[in-house]
């Protein structure tokens, strides 16, 4: 009866915890891709503009470490019984791939154009089967590149 | 090529429904199935003690070696009389083979049957019961265990449980608590019929033995004076053996139908000159 009642009690703190984490994360994503919306970011190989000469370019990356809650967890692991689309790790997913976009973003601000992204997922869960953690990591790279004339930079729609 | 830049107005890549709703259906459907898988393997374990001889039985626990360790017998003197007791009940019950007590030093007043024909009888039921009769009937009713085969079926219905719990969901998660105490209700259901067929089994003994069923609810009678005033209001769902009030109007109703006649009991208890109990 104890160990039922601290599961239940995990299984309550890890849903309001979670919920407010998530909620707070989308709200940040959701402000910093408006405010960085104007720096191009593509998976073409190619820049945009042909014609600028590039001054610069250099590989940027940015990455992040999210970790589901323990109600997710065993929300998860009851889907793996019956099987389907596991819903509860899709805002884990989602999230840590914008946010690792953004990190990337916002480490070249200057930028004009960033070429190449591609985005890398793995997860951090292959502990033994006690203490499992949950966590994926999200790295996205890309090439930022720089033109000769500073004053083209973000070039506007 | 111009970039536009732009931020989708709705987020595609993850579903918008409540979690806690998928958790619940998905529970559901698990404790089902677990529940369905119990009931049936409940069922099998049933068929299968029925089929299995106590010879077979004895053959069975003779290969594995169990290690009852429940706690040190102290009392070689007590046992022997206690073993006598059980000895001269056993005609009474015509079971297939030989009982043997073992009696532990515990406050605990408590009696169990295990497999492989032990009777644990706890030295704390020694000092709850008065007489003899009322003795006799705990005793008669772990016999009664031991003739209904109740020991093979819970320990059985144990085993279902504890496959149960590892095969749905691993040996450490939190579901097999979960699932322990869902099935724990059904099992202490089950067990309670268990425990009023025993109760009526050893209601026929102590007629058989004495002529008369005196000293029946001693225990419980004991028991419930000792437990007044600590009543939980659901405790009597989790607990295996029947309310004890519940009991005792049972085996009224159970010798009223049978004509048992309820006459004196014996003293069981001889206080000594140093002041120290001697039980029996």
């Amino acid at each position: 009866m104890d160990s039922l009642i601290i599961f239940l009690v995990l299984l309550a703190l890890g849903f309001v915890f979670g919920k407010l984490a998530e909620s707070r994360h989308y709200r940040s994503i959701q402000t910093r891709e408006e405010m960085l919306v104007r720096l191009p970011t593509t998976s073409c190989k190619k820049p945009m503009e042909r014609n600028i000469p590039i001054r610069h370019a250099e590989l940027v990356h940015g990455h992040v470490v999210i970790s589901v809650d323990y109600f997710k967890q065993i929300l998860a692991g009851l889907r793996n019984l019956f099987g389907g689309t596991i819903q509860a790790y899709e805002t884990l997913l989602d999230r840590a791939r914008r946010e690792a976009v953004l990190r990337l973003k916002e480490s070249c601000p200057t930028a004009n154009e960033i070429l190449n992204l591609r985005i890398e997922t793995s997860s951090i869960s292959k502990g033994g089967s006690g203490d499992r953690v949950g966590s994926v990591e999200v790295l996205a790279y890309g090439t930022a590149i720089y033109y000769q004339q500073a004053s083209s930079q973000h070039p506007s729609p | 090529m111009n970039y536009q830049p732009s931020l989708p107005e709705h987020n595609d890549n993850v579903t918008h429904q409540h979690p806690v709703r998928e958790f619940f259906i998905l529970m559901a459907g698990v404790l089902g199935f677990v529940l369905i898988g119990y009931w049936a393997l409940g069922l099998f374990v049933d068929v299968a003690v029925d089929y299995l001889s106590p010879e077979q039985e004895a053959r069975l626990f003779s290969k594995i070696d169990v290690n009852w360790d429940f706690g040190e017998e102290a009392m070689p003197e007590e046992q022997a009389k206690l073993q006598s007791l059980v000895d001269s009940l056993a005609p009474c019950l015509a079971l297939p083979y030989p009982i043997t007590v073992s009696l532990v030093k515990s406050d605990a007043v408590n009696a169990m049957a295990v497999p492989d024909g032990k009777m644990v009888v706890f030295s704390g039921l020694l000092d709850a019961v008065s007489s003899t009769n009322g003795l006799m009937f705990v005793l008669a009713h772990e016999l009664g265990h031991f003739k209904n085969r109740d020991h093979l079926r819970l320990m059985g219905r144990g085993i279902v449980l504890s496959v149960l719990a590892l095969l749905t969901f691993g040996g450490d998660s939190g579901f097999s608590d979960i699932l322990a105490s869902t099935i724990n209700l059904r099992t202490a259901k089950y067990s309670q019929t268990r425990e009023s067929q025993a109760d009526h089994t050893a209601l026929h003994a102590l007629q058989c033995h004495f002529g008369h069923v005196g000293g029946a609810t001693e225990l419980f009678e004991s028991l419930q004076s000792q437990e007044e005033g600590h009543a939980i209001g659901f405790a009597h769902y989790f607990s295996s053996h029947p309310e004890l009030q519940q009991r005792i109007d049972d085996l009224h109703k159970f010798a009223k139908e049978s004509d048992y006649a309820v006459k004196d009991t014996q003293e069981l208890i001889q206080k000594q000159e140093e002041g120290s109990v001697s039980p029996l």
